[in-house]
């Protein structure tokens, strides 16, 4: 074994450890838990956006919060705010998935309280109009005061009640 | 209502067929990756032995190469218990560990190699029995938790535990007879253990179920002082007695190392939960007095701090500062790119394979060799930062955090020792040196990381309630 190619081998060992190091740093790029990947189309999104509509109940909120997840969810509301109950205020990205609510830790919206079902219900997409679709819960689910018993669509800012919370879907 | 029920069929078709196909496009995206990565770590590992052989013996040895294989092998069969029970992980996360671990096990083989070591005397051999026990350790855990959850129950029960480890060294019959300094060994049936490691641990468990529980109180202002709001006097309870506790482990099992850890944790933990700077401004200052106390009241404390301040003196660089001053020597003669694996002379240090594996590390990969491993130790606890950054439960972002941080400070504590930034203890620096309890309490910590980074995408977006 020359001097020489073990000065090779060694130097090259040093790149191939950098080479990794960077490997991940590269994989890391995009994040792989997905947050900052699905963001990325959002910021660049803004200005083709068009302003937020007057009739508006909340006072305007900056675009960048504006989550313009997919193009044919236009007239869709992408924000579930949290109107009254123990989170009030809170709000969640829609996008366009189906969301489970319910008490038990596999939903997606989890409402601990006395008055919720480990199942309760399931808001979902349909025909492009989010629809909320009680699973046959104990306490109900109630859409504007009145109980749902059949899947409902969910008109924008009207609160739907399930055990003490309440909450709205928002442009 | 007979279009309605075909209606919510057709609805739940669709529901169906999403649910499908995110758990079998995405998840198999991120084990792909990690395959990826796992294979160039697999290499990375072979090359480090097969560059030890050439530097040291100048041929192939096929016997001690083979088991860089064994890592390897371990490291892809964990590869495929993620992929059957936790499809969602972090990819980055194992083929980090499985480097770290690699380089560890070539660096201990290569110092047996100086000293002449074989079989069961070797500790590359041993080392090679206590990977493979920790990677399995792991993957049970990995198997076995499914649901992270289910650790907060035992908040308490970890405290007790970690107690319990905490205070074995100090068991008349336990104890290691033939250790001076740090009493943080056992010895039970010839094997050596550091139960300390596996408390860092259980503390983590018991920090986060506790701080779920009280951080409200604990958040809440108290009296303003200097621009900065203090906790409330009633609510110093937990900090004291935290503080009494690690300062019990400095005068006990004279380790400057283990308190600072436990304590760092729990400074850090407290600060995630709470989001106030005072306590961890109280916290330091609470313990830099008690250090300071401790150096001047207590002697083997005092001569670490001596050793540490002023090494170079020929009253010590000879004798207690003999292995300190030694290293730095290593290190300096190993500069940029260091002298080529197998081609230093690491073994001169003593306790080269464990408290000094850094400086062997130093000698023969160089500064850039050095950093490249830092940055490793740095990206595996911005993953562990960020799955618990992604996490929507409480318990589970303070149990990531306090994990990640746990191993970020212990390599902070270890290289700052070796390299004279803080006096010098006896922690292990994880997955590089050799020695079972240390290995075994990070690959746990890997696979709870892992665990928690599965649970982040099927977790719940929002959980209103308590």
């Amino acid at each position: 074994m020359s001097e020489l190619t073990l000065l090779v081998l060694r130097i090259g060992f040093l790149l191939v450890l950098w080479g990794f190091v960077f490997a991940i740093v590269y994989a890391l790029r995009s994040d792989l838990l997905g947050q900052r990947a699905r963001r990325m189309p959002t910021a660049a999104a803004p200005a083709s956006v068009p302003a937020p509509a007057p009739a508006r109940p909340k006072p305007a909120e900056p675009a960048l919060t504006e989550p313009v997840a997919a193009p044919v969810s236009d007239a869709l509301p992408s924000r579930l705010v949290i109107t009254t109950g123990a989170k009030e205020g809170l709000e969640l990205d829609l996008g366009r998935e189906t969301l489970t609510i319910g008490r038990s830790a596999d939903s997606g919206l989890v409402i601990r309280d006395d008055y919720t079902s480990t199942h309760h219900a399931r808001l979902m997409v349909w025909n492009e109009e989010w629809v909320i679709h009680d699973l046959d819960s104990t306490n109900g689910t109630f859409l504007d005061g009145r109980r749902v018993t059949v899947p409902t669509p969910v008109p924008l800012n009207t609160p739907v009640k399930i055990g003490t919370t309440t909450f709205e879907l928002r442009r | 209502m007979t279009t309605e029920a075909v209606s919510t069929a057709t609805g739940q078709l669709q529901n169906l067929t999403g649910v499908i196909t995110l758990k079998l496009r995405t998840p198999s995206r991120l084990r792909n990756l990690e395959l990826v990565l796992l294979l160039f770590a697999i290499a990375i590992n072979a090359g480090s032995f097969v560059l030890v052989q050439f530097g040291v013996l100048g041929e192939i040895e096929p016997g001690m190469l083979s088991a860089s294989f064994v890592l390897a092998g371990l490291a892809l069969a964990m590869h495929v218990a993620l992929r059957i029970s936790a499809p969602d992980a972090d990819p980055l996360i194992l083929p980090i560990a499985t480097v770290l671990n690699g380089t560890g096990l070539a660096m201990i083989y290569r110092l047996d190699l100086a000293k002449g070591f074989e079989g069961w005397g070797a500790a590359s051999v041993r080392q090679i029995v206590w990977t493979t026990l920790a990677v399995i350790v792991a993957t049970v855990v990995l198997a076995g938790l499914r649901n992270y959850r289910v650790l907060q129950r035992f908040t308490y029960l970890a405290m007790f535990t970690a107690i319990v480890l905490l205070l074995l060294p100090l068991v008349p019959g336990l104890a290691r007879t033939d250790d001076v300094a740090a009493k943080v060994w056992i010895d039970v049936a010839g094997f050596s253990f550091q139960p300390g490691e596996i408390a860092k641990i259980a503390l983590g468990v018991f920090f986060a179920g506790y701080l779920v529980q009280h951080r409200d109180s604990l958040a809440v202002g108290g009296r303003k002082l200097l621009g900065m709001r203090l906790p409330r006097i009633r609510d110093l309870g937990p900090i004291l007695l935290i503080w009494a506790a690690a300062m019990g482990v400095l005068v006990f099992q004279r380790d400057l190392g283990t308190s600072l850890l436990y304590f760092g944790l729990f400074l850090v933990m407290i600060y995630v939960a709470t989001g106030r700077l005072s306590w961890v401004l109280l916290g330091m200052g609470l313990f830099l007095g008690g250090a300071v106390i401790a150096s001047q009241t207590l002697v083997y404390v005092n001569s670490r701090f001596t050793v540490w301040l002023d090494a170079f003196n020929p009253r010590y660089a000879d004798g207690d500062a003999y292995q300190l001053v030694q290293g730095i020597f290593g290190i300096a003669q190993g500069g940029m790119v260091g002298t080529g694996l197998g081609q230093g002379r690491p073994n001169i240090v003593p306790l080269a394979e464990s408290d000094f594996i850094i400086a062997s590390l130093g000698e023969e990969l160089g500064l850039a060799g050095l950093f490249a491993l830092l940055a490793l130790y740095l990206l595996l606890v911005s993953r562990g930062f960020r799955i618990g950054f992604a996490g929507r439960d409480d318990f589970g972002r303070l149990l990531a955090v306090g994990l990640s941080f746990v191993v970020a400070l212990q390599v902070f504590i270890v290289i700052g020792g070796v390299t004279r930034v803080i006096p010098l203890t006896g922690l292990t620096t994880p997955f590089l040196a050799a020695g079972g309890s240390s290995l075994i309490a990070n690959w746990i910590i890997v696979a709870i990381l892992l665990r928690l980074s599965d649970a982040v995408r099927n977790q719940p977006r929002l959980v209103v309630g308590p």
